[in-house]
């Protein structure tokens, strides 16, 4: 091991180094410069961790520091500090290209390489500057626009100041740059495995290889006698239930004699380093007895299927939905088209991977020490006491660091519950921070939908039946389970009157990844099978499918599937919206295509309900010395800007600057219980709830003329108010499934062009449209931020991504979007408002992806005449449809 | 094949009123919470008398969530009734969660259902 001279953002180290140690791990691991990230297991795959390496940009976690003596290095920390930024860091902010703000860094030395050669790119050399670096909140358009306007700042076109807006342009319908944005863009915000504990353990899991095994054997003396290792961890020695109940108690923390997917845990090695404990793990010998497996969710409803977990039958969960008599109105249709749909089991493929850190605090009062988890949790509260009946240990407390995109993924507990475990049993703080593999074993996945579908219409093009058969595949633990079947038949005829349903959605366990939420979490499943079905008859009656569609909108006074009255439902508005543009589109798609290339054009809508009933939730204000308003609510963030809303909601209610709102948003110990940021929930809920609490604060400063905490005290009020939001209570009926739904709908249209190869199959996708109400705009580039990741998504979902367990196991095998996937997108927003939404606003984070797959897929068939209805549509799945 | 359908949740009426609770028995709604609805509670969970001390513990419950909108964690009711978690835990035979904080009406945190 030699020493190797650098010099990192302008101070000289001498780095002992042996030849294979990389200069991310000495970034991070040596000198704590935790703004570059790791996300793909040191492949090169992402370009988190991009820095610059004589002025280059260079992938650290490839980059050998031994062939670097002598070199300048520049992190994301020495390019600028949120107190003195740099003008690239301040172009991202402004231009709202950071959400999660896990990638923001590596993009933003990757554009530092770029704009120092060439300070005016065009968008093709941004794209291919950028190549190496993976966003997948984004969608990428606003990375590039970020680009080109750090290029305008750089070249003295403009500034900042010019660009930032002012609060003289008002609270609402303004772009501020989030409270979270520049310290993302600065490397500063630290994520879980940015947190360095003094002393912690580290953590190596070993998880089943297997679908379905007994555990028959393990023996870990080996592993015990290894350097630096602490001890081992099995279910034995969970203080707790070791099971991890969301909904079903039935997911253990450790394994105890059972394995029933490919990534169960079985037990943990910890030592004082990762190496050590990957080492040791090594030398761990279990042996698992396979058991039959259960990989199709029909196989595991037949009679003779083994049960996969004692207290539940395979079929956990059938609801079927009965509107009408769909079996009449089938036998008088003009017009039906039957045909079976299916999606994939799929990664939410956050770019940051799982992570917890868990330590210990003196308890001052003298109780036993409290434990502190640092995670990625979406519901602290919830997450807590999950914990704590999990592992026996009631002091605890849920801190939520940064965290890098989630898309659904955790909603539920997962590497928490391993990390806690250790902390208990080895009464030392620890860091569990498992690599992307691992993370892909170890994480739900999205629940694979395969659906029976007719849809039936008369001579005029009335819709008149829809029947929906749906089996959903819920993999080995049950999650929130029927959350997703619910979901999916209360938005089940999606923006359209339907007048006769009937549908039926059935959930059973197999030894597959279990599934859980990831954006839309059903809906996109179950409106995939509708929109291409819609196309398909349109097709049957000769109709133009936007001419069809406009024909079936839903109207106000007119029913759900669920049987639910709607009194808004602002489509048809859309729809218009959106009309030159398809008809642009199809003109231009008839003019481009040729014998090999043919080009086509798809729509598909979406009706997206949030504030589903039995929904609640709760914020708390405070009046501050100054007048200010602290507020506290577990408005979780994994990048979707729920501090905007919740801070520019404030000021916009209250008359107050945006610097005097403050939140407290993190942890447990001073939030209020507010729900999770699921079902596109956060600002319709939580939002609500605010404006409730802020409504009794504004009351009592009026009443009292007090304008500061102190102030209003004196005059006998308190100075801190709890709001809440309700919806309304009650289930759909077990046996027809009519019943409340939500208390509003975020709408969308989005019209795809695409060209196909007619050789290879090959999809390219020009240009995406998307028109979307979802009341009026807090925050524009927030809105628009999250469709274009959405349209992103949409498209990897249609076209490209799967999680096959024991296959995918990077970005490469799970096929992540790159900026070579990027495609044009375009916004077209209305703002009608909501009467109940806080503001009139309502949600809009996981409709944005509902429409697209079926838009594609409408697309291919309107490119190529064939129909592709088992997702992913590959290119070998279009070359055969297109050869037979 | 049937399928094993997950705990419902469920209202009933309970003093002439109607009240919702959650899949594990936890009132869903803090504000549909009544001292005579916790008795009939009480004594359904074999707590015939509500003594001084019970009413002390749901007391206080109520009032820090009413401040804080999440339930307290054992460190801060010990602290806010003087009570030792032995005390409370045999004042409230189902336990802290399941009886103290069920009783008082605490909403579970929120989760998706």
């Amino acid at each position: 091991m030699g020493k190797t001279q650098l010099r990192i953002n302008g101070v000289e180290h001498a780095i002992e180094a042996d030849k294979n140690t990389v200069l991310l791990d000495v970034l991070r691991d040596e000198l704590r410069l935790t703004g570059a990230k790791q996300s793909c297991d040191q492949k090169g795959q992402c370009g988190a961790c991009t820095v610059l390496v004589n002025g280059k940009a260079v992938r650290s976690c490839l980059s050998r520091v031994a062939r670097l003596n002598g070199a300048d290095i520049i992190t994301v920390e020495g390019l600028g500090t949120p107190d003195n930024p740099h003008l690239i860091q301040e172009a991202f902010v402004l231009a709202g290209a950071v959400q999660c703000g896990f990638c923001t860094p590596g993009m933003i030395m990757a554009a530092k390489a770029l704009l120092d050669e060439n300070p005016n790119p065009d968008k093709d050399e941004i794209k291919n500057a950028l190549r190496h670096n993976l966003c997948r909140c984004t969608g990428y358009k606003k990375i590039i626009e970020a680009v080109q306007l750090a290029g305008r700042f750089l070249r003295g076109e403009t500034t900042p100041d010019a660009v930032r807006p002012t609060a003289a342009q008002g609270m609402i319908g303004v772009s501020h740059p989030r409270p979270s944005a520049m310290a993302k863009a600065c490397g500063t915000a630290k994520f879980t495995a940015d947190y360095e504990v003094e002393g912690a353990l580290e953590l190596a899991v070993l998880r089943s290889w297997m679908p379905h095994a007994r555990i028959a054997a393990v023996d870990t003396a080996e592993a015990e006698k290894m350097p630096g290792v602490a001890g081992i961890l099995t279910a034995a020695d969970v203080k707790g239930t070791n099971i991890l109940k969301y909904l079903v108690a039935d997911r253990p923390v450790l394994c105890r004699d059972e394995v029933r997917y490919i990534g169960d845990p079985i037990l943990a090695v910890a030592a004082e380093s990762r190496q050590q404990a990957a080492a040791a793990l090594e030398k761990v010998h279990v042996v698992l007895e396979p058991l039959p497996t259960l990989d199709d969710p029909h196989a595991a409803m037949a009679p003779d299927a083994p049960q996969l977990h004692s207290e539940f039958t395979n079929l956990c969960y059938n609801q079927p939905q009965i509107k009408g008599d769909a079996q009449a109105a089938l036998q008088t249709a003009a017009a039906v088209v039957e045909a079976r749909f299916q999606t994939q089991i799929n990664h939410q493929a956050p770019l940051e991977p799982e992570a917890t850190v868990a330590l210990w605090e003196k308890d001052e009062a003298g109780d036993e020490d409290q434990l502190v988890i640092f995670g990625r949790s979406i519901n602290i509260h919830y997450h807590l006491g999950m914990l704590q009946g999990a592992l026996g240990w009631e002091n605890m407390r849920y801190v939520e660091a940064f965290s890098g995109g989630q898309f659904g993924i955790k909603i539920d507990v997962i590497s928490e519950g391993i990390a806690g475990a250790a902390a208990i049993h080895f009464k030392r703080p620890v860091r569990y921070i498992p690599g992307l593999a691992e993370s892909m074993l170890m994480t739900s996945k999205r629940h694979a939908f395969d659906m029976q579908v007719k849809l039936a219409a008369d001579r005029q093009g009335n819709l008149t039946a829809f029947f929906n058969d749906m089996v959903v595949d819920n993999g080995a633990y049950y999650s929130i389970g029927h959350v997703v079947v619910y979901r999916a038949l209360q938005m089940l005829s999606g923006s359209y009157n339907i007048p006769n349903v009937n549908a039926r959605g059935r959930l059973v366990y197999t030894n597959n990844p279990w599934g859980s939420a990831a954006r839309g979490a059903g809906p996109p499943q179950a409106n995939f099978a509708l929109e291409c079905a819609m196309d398909m008859l349109a097709e049957k009656l000769g109709m133009d499918p936007f001419e069809f569609r406009m024909r079936n909108i839903l109207k106000p006074g007119q029913t759900k599937s669920t049987g639910q009255v709607v009194a808004e439902w602002p489509l048809p508005e859309l729809m218009e919206a959106i009309r030159p543009h398809y008809d642009r589109a199809v003109k231009e798609a008839a003019a481009a295509s040729t014998a090999k290339i043919k080009r086509g054009v798809g729509i598909g809508t979406g009706s997206f309900g949030i504030g589903g009933p039995n929904d609640a939730s709760v914020a708390a204000v405070e009046l501050d010395d100054d007048g200010g308003i602290s507020i506290f609510a577990a408005a979780a963030d994994p990048g979707e800007g729920n501090d905007s809303m919740l801070t520019q909601l404030t000021a916009e209610f209250m008359q107050i600057p945006l610097e005097k709102v403050r939140l407290n948003t993190r942890d447990t110990i001073n939030t209020a219980a507010s729900g999770p940021a699921a079902g596109s929930r956060i600002t319709y809920m939580i939002g609500g709830a605010l404006i409730n609490a802020l409504e009794q604060l504004k009351a009592a400063m009026q009443s009292t003329g007090a304008e500061s905490g102190p102030a209003i005290e004196a005059a006998g009020q308190p100075r801190r108010f709890v709001g809440r939001k309700k919806t309304e209570t009650g289930p759909l009926d077990p046996e027809t499934g009519q019943g409340p739904s939500f208390e509003s709908q975020v709408h969308a249209v989005q019209l795809v062009e695409l060209e196909v190869d007619t050789e290879t199959g090959q999809v390219r996708v020009l240009k995406m449209t998307t028109a979307v109400d979802a009341g009026p705009v807090i925050h524009p580039q927030n809105l628009t931020g999250q469709l274009e990741g959405g349209m992103d998504m949409g498209v990897g979902f249609a076209l490209r991504e799967e999680y096959i367990a024991g296959e995918t196991r990077d970005w490469k095998t799970f096929k992540f979007p790159t900026l070579a996937h990027h495609f044009d997108m375009e916004v077209i927003i209305r703002e009608t408002p909501r009467p109940n939404g806080p503001l009139k606003v309502t949600g809009v984070g996981e409709m944005c992806m509902v429409p697209t797959a079926p838009a594609v897929i409408n697309a291919i068939n309107n490119a190529v005449g064939v129909w592709v209805c088992d997702l992913p549509a590959t290119p070998e799945k279009i070359k055969a449809a297109l050869a037979g | 094949m049937e399928a094993t359908r997950p705990p419902a949740r469920q209202s009933r009426i309970i003093d002439g009123r109607e009240v919702a609770f959650d899949e594990e028995g936890f009132f869903d709604d803090f504000e549909q919470w009544s001292m005579k609805c916790c008795e009939i509670l009480a004594r359904e969970s074999g707590i015939l008398h509500l003594e001084e001390r019970h009413r002390r513990v749901i007391h206080f419950l109520r009032q820090f969530y009413e401040y804080n909108a999440r339930a307290p964690l054992n460190k801060e009711l010990r602290q806010g009734t003087g009570l030792s978690l032995l005390e409370m835990e045999r004042l409230f035979p189902q336990g802290i969660k399941n009886g103290a904080r069920r009783l008082a009406g605490l909403p579970n945190p929120k989760t998706c259902n």
